[in-house]
C-alpha cells in the first residue's frame, strides 16, 4: 500500500512537470530580481536591499525588515502555489480520461481510492513542501546576494545579513503556512477533484460557472448571500493569526519597519495553532472536501468511459 | 481442470439496450480462448465485466474474485492489453518500468529490460515518440514480465502493420504462454490468431453462439462443397448455412457424420471466420 502510494505520487510529478518547474521559475525570477539590487515585495514596489545592511539600525528592526523581505518572496510562492493547485486538481483526474490512458492506469492493481487519495495528497502535501522547499532555496539566495552587497560596501554580510535574519522564526511560521493553507481551503481542492473527475468537457469553466452563477441565483431567488459569503470568507480569512492587523500593517506602504519598537517580531508568536486546528471552520471545510474526494472516488470507478 | 474464469447468467444493460445478455460460460486454466464478434456483439462490455471495470448482473467470478468488488486483488494476476487501454504518452519507458515495479507485486524488471533489450526500444524515449508497433511490443513486454495468471486481449493488433502483428503472436506465444497461463483474446482479425486458439468463443447480439474447444470442431462441424443435385441432397441434411463460392454450393453442417455427407462432394472443416458467419447468418434466416 506505502509502496504503491510511493509509485502513484511519483506518476504524479512526472505527469505533472508543473509541479516542481513553476516554482522552480518562480525562484529564478525572484533571484534574477534581487540580482539587480531589488526584491519585490508584495506591496512595496521594490525596496532596495540595501537597506538591511544599514548599520545604524536596531537589530531587532533589521531582523524584521529581513523577515519582511522573506515573507515578500513568500508571498509570491504562496500566490503561484494557490494557482498551482487550481490548474493540478482540475487536470490530475481529467487528463487520464482526455488522453484515453485510464484504462492503462486501471489495469494496474491500484484501487480507485488509492489512485484519487494520490491526486489529493499531492494537492495538500507535495505541492506546498515543493514550494516550501524552493521558498527556502530563493531566501538563502536572495540573502546572500544581498550579503554579498553589503560586502562590497564594506559592511559585514556575515553580521548584518546571516547573523540578524530569523531563519528559524520565518521558516516555522512560513512551513505552517503552507501545510495549513491547503487544509483551510480544501474544499476547494475537493470540488476542483471532483469536477475533474466528473466533467466531460473543460473543467476550469464547469468548477468556476457555480461560483458565479449561484450567488447570482441566490441573490435573485432569496435576496441573500449566504453562498457568495462562505466562498469569500474561506477564501480570504484564514484563522491562523491571532493579530492581522500586525501582519497587514507590515506591508502598508511607507510603514517604517521599525514600527515593531524595541519589540522582536516573531512570526510564530503572531500565529495561533491551537486556535486554527480546533477552528470548526477548518473541520467543516475538511468534511466537505472528504465528501468531493469521495464522489470523486466514485465516479472515477463508476463510470463506463468507452 | 480449474475454471479461471466463471461466468452463470451473466448480463450487462445499459438503459434498453442488452449488451451482454444472461451468458454462462467457463475458462480453464492454461488455455487460449478467441472471443469472436461483429462490433457491438457486446465482446468489450463482457471483456470489462471480466476485468472488474464494469458492474453486471449474474454471478461472475474470476481466479475465485468478484472481479467489480475486488479488482485491486483481480489485477495482481490479471493483465490486459486494450487497443483503447493506451498508455499514456508522457511517459518514459524507464518511468514505465519504475511505475509497474512500484505497483505490482509480481513484476520481474529483469525479464522486461531483457525483452526490452531485444527491440528498438530506447530505455529514455517517451511513449509518444514510438510508433503504434512499439507501443504495443512495449506494453507486452511489461506484461509478459508480470507472472499473471490471466492475460486479456481486446484487439490487441487494431492498426499496427502485419510485422508487427506477426510478431506480436510469436511473441505472445514464445515469451508469454506456458501451461500455468491462461489468455483470452479477441480480434477481427480471425485468421491470424486461429492456429495458436485452443478454444473459441462466438457472441452476437450479447448472446454466446459458440463455445466449444478447437479440437471439437472437426467433429462438429463440417462443410461440403457441392453442386447441382449433390447440393440438393445435402440440403435435406438441414445445413445451418449456405453460400456460392465460383459457382459451386458450400454447405455448412453441424452435427451431421462425415459419412452421411462422403459421396456428395468435398469435406472439410471450416475455418473460424466462416463458422462465424454460418452460425450468426444461419441462426438468422
Amino acid at each position: 500500500m506505502i509502496r504503491g502510494q510511493f509509485a502513484l505520487l511519483q506518476r504524479e510529478l512526472w505527469e505533472h512537470r508543473s509541479l516542481y518547474v513553476a516554482p522552480i521559475v518562480v525562484a529564478l525570477l525572484l533571484t534574477l530580481i534581487a540580482l539587480t539590487g531589488q526584491v519585490s515585495v508584495n506591496g512595496m514596489d521594490h525596496v532596495d536591499i540595501g537597506i538591511v545592511g544599514a548599520s545604524n539600525m536596531p537589530e531587532n528592526a533589521r531582523a524584521a525588515v529581513m523577515s519582511g523581505i522573506m515573507i515578500g518572496l513568500s508571498t509570491t510562492f504562496v500566490f503561484a502555489m494557490c494557482i498551482l493547485t487550481i490548474f493540478y486538481a482540475l487536470d490530475s483526474l481529467y487528463a487520464e480520461r482526455k488522453d484515453r490512458s485510464i484504462l492503462f492506469w486501471r489495469s494496474i492493481p491500484s484501487t480507485d481510492f488509492e489512485t484519487v487519495l494520490s491526486k489529493l495528497l499531492t494537492a495538500i502535501l507535495v505541492i506546498p513542501l515543493i514550494s516550501f522547499a524552493l521558498m527556502i532555496a530563493t531566501h538563502l539566495a536572495v540573502l546572500l546576494i544581498t550579503s554579498v552587497w553589503v560586502g562590497v560596501r564594506g559592511g559585514s554580510g556575515l553580521q548584518l545579513i546571516w547573523a540578524s535574519a530569523p531563519f528559524f522564526d520565518n521558516w516555522t511560521a512560513t512551513l505552517t503556512f503552507v501545510l495549513a493553507l491547503p487544509l483551510w481551503l480544501s474544499p476547494f481542492i475537493g470540488w476542483f477533484l471532483f469536477v475533474s473527475a466528473f466533467t466531460k468537457r473543460s473543467p476550469f469553466l464547469t468548477a468556476f460557472l457555480p461560483l458565479a452563477v449561484i450567488p447570482l441565483l441566490e441573490k435573485m431567488l432569496f435576496d441573500s448571500a449566504v453562498f457568495a459569503e462562505a466562498v469569500f470568507v474561506r477564501s480570504i480569512k484564514m484563522p491562523l493569526f491571532k493579530d492581522l492587523e500586525t501582519m497587514e500593517r507590515l506591508f502598508e506602504e511607507g510603514e517604517d519597519f521599525a514600527m515593531v519598537g524595541d519589540a522582536e517580531l516573531s512570526l510564530l508568536s503572531l500565529m495561533d495553532l491551537g486556535g486554527f486546528l480546533s477552528h470548526p471552520g477548518l473541520w467543516s471545510g475538511l468534511i466537505v472536501c472528504g465528501l468531493f474526494t469521495a464522489a470523486a472516488i466514485y465516479v472515477r470507478r463508476y463510470r463506463d468511459d468507452s | 481442470m480449474t475454471s479461471l474464469v466463471s461466468a452463470r447468467n451473466v448480463s450487462k444493460h445499459y438503459g434498453d439496450l442488452r449488451a451482454v445478455d444472461d451468458v454462462s460460460f467457463d475458462i480453464v486454466k492454461g488455455c487460449i480462448t478467441g472471443l469472436i464478434g461483429p462490433n457491438g456483439a457486446g465482446k468489450t462490455t463482457l471483456l470489462k465485466a471480466v476485468l472488474g471495470l464494469t458492474d453486471c448482473q449474474g454471478s461472475l467470478s474470476v481466479l475465485g474474485l468478484d472481479p467489480f468488488r475486488q479488482r485491486k486483488e483481480l489485477m495482481q494476476n490479471i493483465c490486459f492489453i486494450a487497443d483503447v487501454a493506451v498508455l499514456p504518452r508522457w511517459i518514459r519507458v524507464k518511468q514505465l518500468l519504475d511505475f509497474v515495479e512500484g505497483v505490482h507485486n509480481h513484476f520481474s524488471r529483469k525479464r522486461a529490460e531483457e525483452l526490452l533489450a531485444r527491440t528498438k526500444i530506447p530505455a529514455n524515449a517517451k511513449v509518444r515518440q514510438l510508433s503504434k508497433g512499439m507501443v504495443t511490443q512495449l506494453h507486452l513486454s511489461i506484461i509478459t514480465a508480470i507472472d499473471a495468471k490471466l492475460l486479456v486481449l481486446d484487439e490487441p493488433t487494431l492498426g499496427l502493420d502485419i510485422i508487427f502483428r506477426k510478431d506480436f503472436y510469436s511473441d505472445l506465444l514464445g515469451d508469454y504462454f506456458d501451461e500455468g497461463r491462461t489468455i483470452i483474446i479477441t480480434t477481427h482479425q480471425v485468421e491470424e490468431i486461429e492456429n495458436l486458439l485452443t478454444d473459441v468463443m462466438f457472441i452476437n447480439d450479447g448472446r454466446i453462439v459458440l463455445d466449444a474447444s478447437m479440437e471439437s470442431l472437426p467433429s462438429q462441424y463440417v462443410e461440403l462443397l457441392a453442386s447441382g443435385e449433390d447440393a440438393d441432397q445435402a440440403r435435406k441434411l438441414n445445413p445451418i448455412f449456405e453460400r456460392d463460392v465460383f459457382g459451386k454450393k458450400v454447405l455448412t453442417f453441424e452435427g451431421i457424420s462425415r459419412n452421411e455427407l462422403s459421396g456428395l462432394g468435398e469435406l472439410r472443416t471450416p475455418d473460424i471466420a466462416d463458422l462465424f458467419v454460418a452460425k450468426v447468418k444461419g441462426a438468422a434466416a
